[in-house]
Order: structure tokens, then sequence, then C-alpha cells
């Protein structure tokens, strides 16, 4: 067993046969051609991408949730499995690990084509919005992306060490010498032995809550928007059940491509093919019932919007597209694990194959489907995809079995140590193994260590450069002054006149007015128009009417300003303010005559009263702090193991007789 | 030489054969974390104060009151609103937009009657914006007098912005933008010129406010529907040249808000009514 594990590990490190070389010449391609259109797409902009502005999120944000939804297929099951003490796993946690670095790496890079501008791309470092989703977003993928790299490095290193000493003149020289300098001190001894089993446990318990964040924030970005659909509960968990549906049928086709063209079938049977088939169908269960559980309650209320939108997702637009993710994504892979003569190697891969197009389906669906909802008028827009964003697309697709074949040159594409434990009980070299939980001594490389550093320093450095968003305010208008306003007090006999006078007093302002017409005598029933002026909307001053009041039998017209039974009306600045008193005469050529008085106020108050704050907010500020807190604490932690295992790594070892 | 330096989550099961912890690596490590945790902690603290120190210039505060001499809002009645579009196209014309994109937008919206009736509908200004709250690089700017405004500069073009609002009030420059047919200018959140990739919308006219002027759609509407006001001193005018004291005109006529049930305190009041006399009022 052990030596056809070695023979098989030693494989991929032969010379590289004319099919391998074919495969990756037309990956290159695929993705090369996908770099030339977002090249296009930067030059003229996200339209020709099929975007506008009914449609303002679709492919790409797509793209980027299915491929960090494929990432979890790799880590989590391979930690779960291995928390479980799975030992079938064996030969599979290489392979899976790997698929979660390079699959999570492609879909962060996803997010470069989404954004309109992505030039500025490092204000997300260095001018971050602490309650934006988006910034968690990235806060929560980059942590993941150095747990997963982290996970996927550290059982590398007493792989290279068994490799490097027994086999390598097998390597090639650039191997040889780099497998030496990684595994540099590691020669298997007990204690370095304990040392990676506690770190690997640690990072195993540490990744599977970390790729529940990323999915979960990656969802509220969605459901922390008030779009219909989007606005929904049930998002965070459904994104992480859909992500580790997808997930294992990723590990299931590439464990098929790499057994197929390594000859690996001696290590990876059928058992494992139908093991993860199992585990792929409980997934599909749930995600179908998520679906429902999704849908149902917002269909069966029927609010508008959300009714326009699943309208338009059960029996409208989309209709088809749902229902072929329906029953090809989800029922058809369910009941080809059912079927017992279908539950082979060849029904998984073609499972998997049904599931990982149709999963990008239902993003799509997911995200285009509210996106294109207009939430003013209730119609819909449309997103067209466009040979941009398709070839974008295809090539984040090939770059995964591209990147996957590329680091398994460098790297073994099994993990010797944990077939050859899985194989024999215990480990060959060392017979005095603790009993502890883990079968598998790991340890980090010196690479890794030096990557996930240089991530580390640059985000922290990050974040402690925050700068803030300044309020800029624009240049203030100038203070209303009061204008001097023509007191077309004519002196002439026989025209009427009118005069103001204004008091302030007790909080208010009184205005009385009197008319008068020709010889003095009062005008009584006319109706007199009270204004005050401003230039706040520009010179010459304008007259805003405060109401009409109708002259006594004395020709005086009072008019109280103060609330309650008086007009609501108050001034709202300290200072002078003019009034104006305005009396039309009913006849036909007559003018109007006002007159004007200057009120010196002393009590002002503004009419506005700010909305209160919102009852949760104060919440916001010691949640950002405690995620600030468990970020640091997981990175750190993160490091330390990396740490732990490069000084027992380099520290003297103690005599011991170990042949590894 | 045994060197372990084991937390008790890390500890193997079962007991490490042998040689005695060595405590004081373990010790100073312990401390070391610590120290840098705090550190970390702490800049999250000064961080999270510093953005309270910028937010603080926004009119949410209490004190806002006293220290914001103008609170801008607009008052839509569309009793008088026929439709005709001028605010869409001189808002168009001076900030040199497609014709497909409309800071000011009138939408034909339906009435209960099976009709249509038509709706400008500006950026909202929101007190509580939620574009501001999801742009991740806080390119939204809310300034002490109410407006909410986008900085080209900084917008990184994640249309997070566009999936929060619920009005539909902002656009995204998909292509290079139309050249520009004014003098070269900088570009300002007040008067910003468009930029390819990033998210522009209805800034009120904020350049012109400051001088008395009014912005371009108020001025362009021939029928004195779009009013702009101002919260603070409890004004507002039409194009046409009607003032009126904001908040007797708002109650008497029984302004409403859209969307008030979202709780984004919307600074644009609407006065309904489609041009049929619905019997209240004068």
């Amino acid at each position: 067993m052990n030596n056809v594990a070695r023979e098989a590990l030693l494989r991929p490190f032969g010379r590289a046969s004319r099919p391998w070389w074919l495969t990756i010449v037309s990956l290159s391609l695929v993705v090369g051609a996908g770099i030339a259109a977002w090249v296009v797409q930067l030059r003229s902009g996200m339209g020709v991408a099929g975007y506008n502005d009914h449609a303002f999120w679709a492919i790409y944000i797509a793209d980027a949730i299915t491929f960090i939804g494929v990432s979890y297929g790799g880590a989590v099951v391979s930690a779960i499995l291995r928390l479980t003490g799975a030992t079938w796993r064996a030969p599979l946690t290489r392979l899976a690990e790997g698929t979660a670095v390079v699959t999570v790496f492609i879909g962060a890079a996803l997010i470069i084509p989404h954004i309109g501008n992505p030039i500025l791309l490092w204000e997300l470092v260095t001018r971050p919005n602490l309650s934006a989703p988006v910034f968690w977003d990235m806060v929560a993928v980059m942590t993941y992306i150095f747990a997963s790299v982290v996970f996927f490095a550290l059982p590398l290193l007493p792989d290279m060490a068994i490799l490097g000493q027994d086999h390598g003149q097998r390597l090639g020289r650039r191997r040889a010498t780099l497998f030496a300098r990684v595994s540099r001190g590691w020669v298997g001894a007990p204690h370095q032995k304990r040392v990676l089993a506690g770190a690997l446990g640690l990072v195993s318990i540490m990744i599977i809550p970390l790729a529940v964040s990323v999915h979960s924030v990656l969802a509220w970005s969605f459901a922390s928007t008030g779009r219909p659909w989007w606005h929904e509960s049930i998002w965070a968990p459904q994104f992480v059940v859909a992500a580790l549906y997808s997930g294992v049928a990723l590990v299931i086709l590439v464990v098929a491509g790499f057994r197929r063209g390594y000859h690996l079938e001696g290590l990876i049977t059928e058992r494992h093919f139908v093991r993860l088939g199992f585990i792929m169908a409980t997934f599909a269960a749930a995600y179908l019932y998520f679906t429902f559980a999704d849908i149902l309650p917002g269909a069966y209320v029927g609010e508008p919007g959300t009714a326009a939108v699943f309208t338009d997702l059960l029996v409208g637009r989309l209709a088809p597209w749902f229902w072929m993710f329906a029953v090809v994504g989800g029922l058809l892979p369910l009941l080809l694990v059912a079927l017992p003569w279908t539950r082979n190697v060849r029904g998984m891969v073609i499972a998997s194959s049904l599931v990982l197009p149709m999963m990008w389906l239902k993003r799509v669906l997911l995200v285009v489907g509210p996106a294109t909802y207009d939430t003013v008028l209730g119609t819909f827009g449309t997103f067209r995809f466009t040979w941009v964003s398709i070839a974008i697309t295809l090539a984040a697709t090939a770059a995964v079995p591209l990147l996957l074949m590329l680091l398994f040159r460098v790297v073994p594409i099994l993990s010797i140590e944990e077939i050859e434990e899985a194989s024999t009980g215990h480990t060959p070299t060392e017979p005095n193994r603790p009993a502890g939980r883990e079968p598998s001594p790991v340890g980090a490389t010196g690479t890794s260590h030096r990557v996930a550093g240089t991530i580390g320093v640059l985000l922290l450095v990050g974040l402690m450069g925050v700068l803030g968003v300044g309020a800029a305010g624009p240049a203030q208008a100038a203070t209303p002054q009061s204008a001097s306003v023509s007191s077309s007090l004519s002196s002439a006999t026989g025209e009427p006149t009118i005069t103001i006078e204004g008091v302030e007093g007790g909080g208010k302002v009184q205005l009385t007015a009197t008319l008068t017409v020709a010889n003095g005598q009062p005008q009584a029933d006319a109706p007199v128009e009270f204004s005050f002026t401003t230039t706040e909307f520009g010179e010459p001053a304008r007259l805003v009417p405060l109401g009409t009041v109708t002259t006594d039998t004395s020709g005086v017209a009072k008019l109280i300003l103060g609330g309650g039974a008086d007009r609501m009306y108050l001034p709202t600045t300290v200072g002078p303010q003019e009034f104006v008193a305005t009396f039309t005469p009913t006849t036909a050529d007559a003018k109007p005559i006002s007159s004007s008085t200057t009120v010196n106020i002393t009590v002002a108050r503004s009419a506005y009263t700010p909305a209160p704050p919102k009852p949760l907010a104060s919440l916001g500020k010691g949640l950002v702090v405690a995620l600030f807190a468990i970020v640091a604490a997981v990175w750190l932690t993160l490091i330390t193991q990396i740490w732990r295992v490069r000084r027992v790594r380099l520290a003297t070892p103690e005599p011991t007789t170990n042949t590894a | 030489m045994q060197e372990r330096t084991t937390l008790p989550e890390e500890m193997p099961a079962g007991p490490p054969p042998g040689a005695t912890p060595d405590k004081h690596p373990m010790l100073s490590r312990r401390n070391t974390l610590a120290a840098l945790g705090v550190s970390v902690v702490g800049g999250a603290l000064a961080m999270v104060s510093y953005r309270d120190d910028a937010s603080a210039a926004t009119i949410s505060t209490a004190s806002a009151e006293k220290t914001a001499e103008h609170a801008w809002c607009m008052v839509i009645d569309l009793r008088a609103c026929d439709g005709c579009k001028l605010c869409t196209f001189a808002c168009q014309k001076r900030h040199n937009l497609r014709d497909e994109q409309t800071w000011i937008n009138v939408y034909d919206m339906k009435d209960s009657s099976g009709g249509t009736f038509p709706m400008p509908r500006p950026c909202m200004m929101c007190e509580d914006p939620p574009c501001m709250y999801v742009c991740p690089v806080g390119a939204n700017l809310h300034t002490d007098e109410g407006l909410v405004l986008v900085d080209t500069e900084a917008c990184i073009g994640s249309r997070a912005c566009m999936a929060a609002c619920p009005y539909e009030a902002r656009y995204f420059d998909w292509s290079e933008p139309l050249p520009a047919k004014r003098l070269p200018m900088a570009s300002t959140p007040q008067m910003p010129v468009a930029k390819k990739g990033t998210v522009g919308k209805c800034v009120f006219c904020a350049d012109r406010l400051p001088y008395g002027e009014l912005p371009a759609c108020v001025s362009a509407c021939s029928m004195g529907a779009l009013y702009i006001g101002d919260l603070v001193t409890d004004v507002a005018v039409n194009g046409p040249g009607t003032s009126v004291v904001l908040s007797e005109f708002l109650y008497d006529n029984d302004a409403v808000r859209y969307k008030e049930e979202l709780g984004t305190n919307p600074r644009v009041y609407y006065i309904a009514g489609h041009g049929q006399d619905l019997g209240g009022g004068e």
C-alpha cells in the first residue's frame, strides 16, 4: 500500500506528458482570453459586460460567490473529516485543500472585474467604512484565505521531508532543493509531531467558523439592502449550505480528474466517490429545503416587491432557468446518489458536473432577479450576457484546473503521511507516537510563513492606517440679511396707506397693520397679507406670505406668530427680521401698497427637528470593536501556529532512531 | 530537550510523555500575545472613535439643530406636475448626462383607477441614507446641511449604494462619460464631473444653493411643481417665484414622504394629487 502510494505520489513529478502540456496550453489560452476581455472592459467600461442601471449587480458577483463557495468543499469537508477522524479521507485531503486554496483566490480575484473602478481598490484598506458589509466581506475573505493557506501548507511539511529524504533523486533538482529547504530540520520526532498535530487540530477547528463567516458576510452584503428577496434572514445560512453543496461537487470532480490523469485508481476507489456523494446528497437535500423555505413566506404573503420578484422567478421571465436548477441541480443529483445502479464513480462525476453549473445558475438568478427589479416602478430591467463577461467567467473556470495542475507539479498531490498512517493505523517510522486524536503530524513551510506574514502585516497596517470620511460641507450661504423693501407708502392724498408694527414678546411675534384710506379714515373688512422677507434664495429679497387677516372696524389687522392657535411660523434666526404688510385694493387699476418693519428677534426657533437616531444604532460600535477583536485573535492564533511549527522544526531534535 | 509551547486548547489528548513544560516561554508568549491583542483592539477603538468624529458633523446628531444653518429639502406638488420632464432635461444639460441618466426622473406612476400620473423623483436626501451605510470606502458624504453627496474621486464603483437605495436614485457610468461641454473644472462632490466606473446621483445642485440660486430642475419647472426648501429657516420657493412657509405648506397640504415606512427619513415631500380636485385644501 505504501509503495503504491509513494509510486503514485512521485508520478506527477516525472517528466510532463504530452496531454498534460496540451491541457495546460489550452487552459492558459482560455485564461488569456478572459484577461483580454477584462482589459477591454477596463478600457470601455462595464457596459460592455452587459451591465446597466437596471442590472447593476450580475454575473461577476455571482461568479465570485460561486468560486468562493466551492472552496468550502476542500476546507470544511477536509476539516470536518479530519476532526471526526474519518481515515478514508487520507488520499483526498491534499486535493481537497489545494482546490480550496485555488478557488478562494480565484473567487477573491473576481471581485476585481465586478468593481467599476478597481484602481482604487486599495481604499478598502486605507479608508474603510466600518458599517459596510462589503468591507467586512473583504476582512472575512482575507482571513479565510490566510487560514486556507495555513491549512493547506502545514501538512506539506512531513510529506516534503519524507519525499526529500527517501526519494530525493527522483524529485528533480529544483523540487529537491525546495523540499529540502522547506522541511529542513524536520525529522518526525515525537515532539515535532505533537506540536504539528496540535496546530493542525486547532486550524481545522478554526477554519469551519471562518468559512461560515465568509459566506454569511457575502450573503449579508445582499441581505442588508432593502431589496425584495435579498432582504431575507435565511440568506446567510442558505449561502453556507449552497457553498458546501457546490464545494463537495467540485472536490468530486477534481479528485476524479487527477485520479484519471495520474492513475491514482489504486488509492482512490469508488468507495471514496460514493462517500463524497453521500455528503453531497445531504447538502443537496438541505439546499432544496432552504430554497423552499426561502421562497415560501414571501410568496405566501405577497408584498408587492417580493411578489413581483418571485413571480418573475417562479412563473415569469426566469422560470425556465429556476426550474432547470431545481430539477437538474437539485433533484437529479439526489437521484443519482440515491439509485444503487448510478451510485458509482461515473454517476457521482455526472452528478457533480450537473451541480456545479446549476449552482452557478442559481447564484446568477438570485443576483439578477432582485438587481433588475425597479423598486419604484415595479418593472424589470434586463441583464445581457456578452462575450466579455462570459470570457471572464470561463477564464475563472479554466483557472481552477490550470492552477491545480501547476500546484501539484510543485507540491505532493497526496498526503503520504496520512495515507501511510491510515493504512497501518500508526506511523511506521515512529512507533512511540503518543495516542493523540490526530494521526497526522504536519508542518509549516517557510514559504507559507513568509507569505502569510506579509499578508498579515499588510492587513494590520491597513487597519491601523484607516482614514475617515471627511464631512465635506459646501460653503455656507450668506446669512439672510434684511433687505430694503421699498415701503411703497403713498403720500398722495386719496390713496390708501398701510403701516405695520411688529413686537416680539413671550416667545411670539405680534404683527399689527393699520390700513387707512383717504382722509385718514380706517379701512375695515380689507384683506391684509403679512409676509416676511428672505434672501436665502437670492436677491432681490423674496416675500414669503404668512397669512391674510381682515381688518377690523378700526382698520387694524393683527397676526400672531407662535404656533398653536396662531400661525405656525416663528422667526428662525436671531437678529433683525423684516416683516411686510400688503394690501391689494379691489379696484382694477390700483396698485398693491405695502409697508415694512424690522423686528429684532431675540428668541428664534428652528422649524426643523432631526429624526431620532435608530434604536439599535448605538450597538453598531460595540459590534465593530468586537469584530475587530475577533479578527485580530484569529490572525494572531494562525500566525502563532505557524510560528510554533517553525520553531519546533528548527529546534535541535532530540536524538531518535526515526528514519523518515 | 522538550520544547513545548501549548495552550490548553491545543493540547493533544493524552498526557505528553515525560518532560515538564517550561513555563517561562509560555508566559512570555502569552504576555506578548496579550500586548498585541490589546494594541489591535486599541487601534480598532481609536479608529471607531475617529469615525465618530467624522460622523459627528452630520445632521443626525442632536446638536445639529444649533450648528446647521440650513437643512435643504424639496417639496414636489404633484397637483401641478404635468409630466413635461423639463426638470429632467435641465438637469441633464447642466450635469452633462446621457439621456438614460436621470438624476431627477419623472416616473409614470399607476393610480388606483388604472391611469397614470407623473411623479418626479430626485435624490431623497435621506437623513438615514442606506446608500451611505453600505459604501465600503465611505465615498458618500452627508453634509451638515443634510445633503448626501458622492465623492467620485473616492468611489470604487462597488455599486452597493445602488443596491441599497430604495428610490432607484443612483446611476452608474457604465462607459466613458459624454465629453464635457463646459470649461474643464475640478470635480467636487457638489458639482461632480462624471467619471467612468463611478456612481452619480442628484446633488440638489449643491454648488448653487450657497449663492441663493435655485437647482436647475426647480428653476426649469414652469408649472411650479418643484420647490426647494430649507427646513431650518422654514421657507420654500419654486421656479415661477412662489414662496411659502414650508411647515405650513406641508401641514396644510398633507404632504407625505415616499416610502416613509422604510425609516430613511427622506427630505423630499410630496403633495398628493395629480391635477384632479381632491376636495381638500383651499
